[in-house]
């Protein structure tokens, strides 16, 4: 009997499977699949340009927060504010040079901000990042770019752009794409990605505090400092059609946390996570963790700050395009 | 050192194995439609490391498409499988007198267990592995394997020997309406 069942499941599965064939073309689909994925990267890794702003300006809020967690409520909106201050202190009057080094399934990647000036600049990592539609790869090993998105000098004026460094593209991004906050959809998604936010991190900070996008949820002890955690609240955002279509997926639900350093107020570490849902593909699960560092704004700091489209790159009309 | 594969490599090496290792994955998920996707997925991740993979290709596409079959795919595939099951139960059969052959039900059943012991039944009795070189594809200890196939089978065994008697008694049903 035993035998029969092993017997008959063989020729059970040649029988299930008879004339199966792949279907024509499936390097190509592959290719297209991953590029897609890639494409749905770099959509978010937009949008988040000046979400990461929020996290630091609810960081500073939890910093403050910290001895309150245990008090009335007055008492921690008193230190919350305080904070606040603090924070904006630090950051506007030492015009520091935020660097960002960002690891998780986006692969290695450095993210620059001062002032209004940001550049967020992927890397191919040590293997095959990404492919080319003949299925070989555009980049071998080593660190060199892949993709970049932030702000560049356009006849003189800082104009917000994405490079894709595998096909020698770049586009200019929409004006006011960057939201104000994380109490959008669009903001809280942004705040799951990469990248580090901009401008303006004060008011940023406040408008997202005020919607209560965030909120103290204890210590985190990272290189040593004993940090002040704050987790902002999960986000659930339908994604828009074409995106949905690349992913073939119907939802992407982000989260994200902050870290800030309660003696000088600065934030050290934002981590954050997105996963897509409800259709009939895998869920695409990105997360990414970013390790900051506050450097002084010398020439050579500011210089990073700005993404220089290389010569003989094509110009298209759109992201999607690239 | 890194292998530096020409492109047409990719291409030829699909056209030699893809029909193979599409089998393997409607085996897997239970659908073309699921196995398509199943395959696509592991092609992309091959698609990544191709140029600088070492070793044999589709060693590596299998080792994923198990691995996805068995971890990543774990999820939607008890959701597939329920709503196999719930289509099974639901669809009447179109001629009641064709009864199906247990060998084409046995592969519904399988679609009825756990994921990591399906995929061991496929690798065990579609590839025709070892218990060692099943263990060598999926990264598992040899233990866990055997484990996972006596389970499967045993289930599959409880689940032959049900359908025995449900079409036991189905013959007996139409003999007396006759």
């Amino acid at each position: 009997m035993n035998t029969d069942v092993e017997e008959l499941l063989r020729d059970g599965m040649e029988r299930f499977t008879a004339g199966v064939q792949a279907p024509a073309g499936l390097a190509h689909a592959a290719s297209r699949l991953r590029r897609r994925r890639l494409a749905v990267r770099a959509a978010v890794a937009c949008g988040t340009a000046a979400v990461t702003a929020a996290a630091v300006v609810a960081v500073a809020a939890g910093a403050g927060g910290g001895p309150a967690q245990t008090g009335p409520t007055v008492s921690r909106v008193h230190t919350t504010a305080y904070v606040i201050s603090r924070v904006e202190r630090a950051l506007v009057g030492q015009h520091l040079v935020l660097h960002g080094r960002v690891s998780g399934v986006w692969g290695p990647s450095n993210a620059w901000t001062y002032g209004p000036r940001n550049r967020f600049e992927e890397l191919t990592g040590s293997d095959c990042g990404h492919a080319s539609p003949n299925g070989g790869c555009t980049h071998r090993g080593g660190s060199e770019p892949y993709l970049a998105v932030g702000t560049a000098l356009i006849g003189g004026k800082l104009t917000g752009v994405y490079v894709t460094y595998y096909n020698h593209r770049w586009s200019q991004l929409p004006e006011g794409s960057i939201p104000s906050s994380a109490c959008s959809q669009t903001g809280a998604l942004g705040m799951a990605g990469p990248s580090i936010p901009t401008s303006n991190w004060p008011a940023f900070i406040r408008a997202t505090l005020a919607c209560g996008a965030a909120t103290v949820t204890g210590h985190a002890p990272i290189d040593g400092v004993e940090t002040v955690r704050i987790t902002g609240s999960p986000v659930t955002v339908k994604l828009p059609p074409g995106e949905a279509r690349a992913v073939r997926e119907k939802w992407v639900r982000s989260r994200w946390t902050l870290y800030v350093n309660p003696q000088t107020y600065l934030p050290v570490r934002v981590s954050g996570s997105s996963r897509t849902f409800g259709g009939p593909a895998p869920s695409t699960y990105s997360t990414s963790v970013t390790d900051m560092r506050w450097l002084p704004p010398t020439a050579a700091n500011i210089a990073q700050t700005l993404i220089t489209i290389p010569a003989g790159f094509q110009q298209v009309s759109s992201p999607a395009d690239q | 050192m890194a292998h530096d594969r020409k492109a047409g490599e990719l291409d030829r090496f699909l056209a030699e194995r893809a029909d193979q290792l599409m089998r393997t994955a409607v085996l897997l998920t239970g659908s073309r439609e699921a196995g398509q996707d199943l395959l696509q997925t592991a092609l992309e991740r091959l698609l990544r490391h191709w140029r600088t993979l070492e070793g044999d290709p589709e060693a590596y596409l299998r080792r994923t498409l198990y691995n996805l079959a068995t971890d990543g795919y774990r999820r939607q595939g008890r959701l597939r499988r329920k709503l196999l099951l719930l289509r099974a139960q639901t669809q009447p059969p179109v001629d009641p007198t064709a009864e199906v052959d247990l060998r084409d039900a046995l592969v519904r059943m399988l679609l009825q267990l756990p994921s990591r012991q399906r995929a061991v039944l496929v690798l065990r009795y579609w590839e025709q592995l070892t218990e060692a070189e099943i263990a060598a594809v999926l990264g598992w200890p040899e233990g866990t394997v055997k484990s996972a196939a006596s389970r499967g089978l045993r289930r599959l065994r409880e689940l032959a020997e049900g359908w025995h008697q449900t079409e036991l008694d189905n013959t007996e049903l139409r003999g007396q309406r006759a």
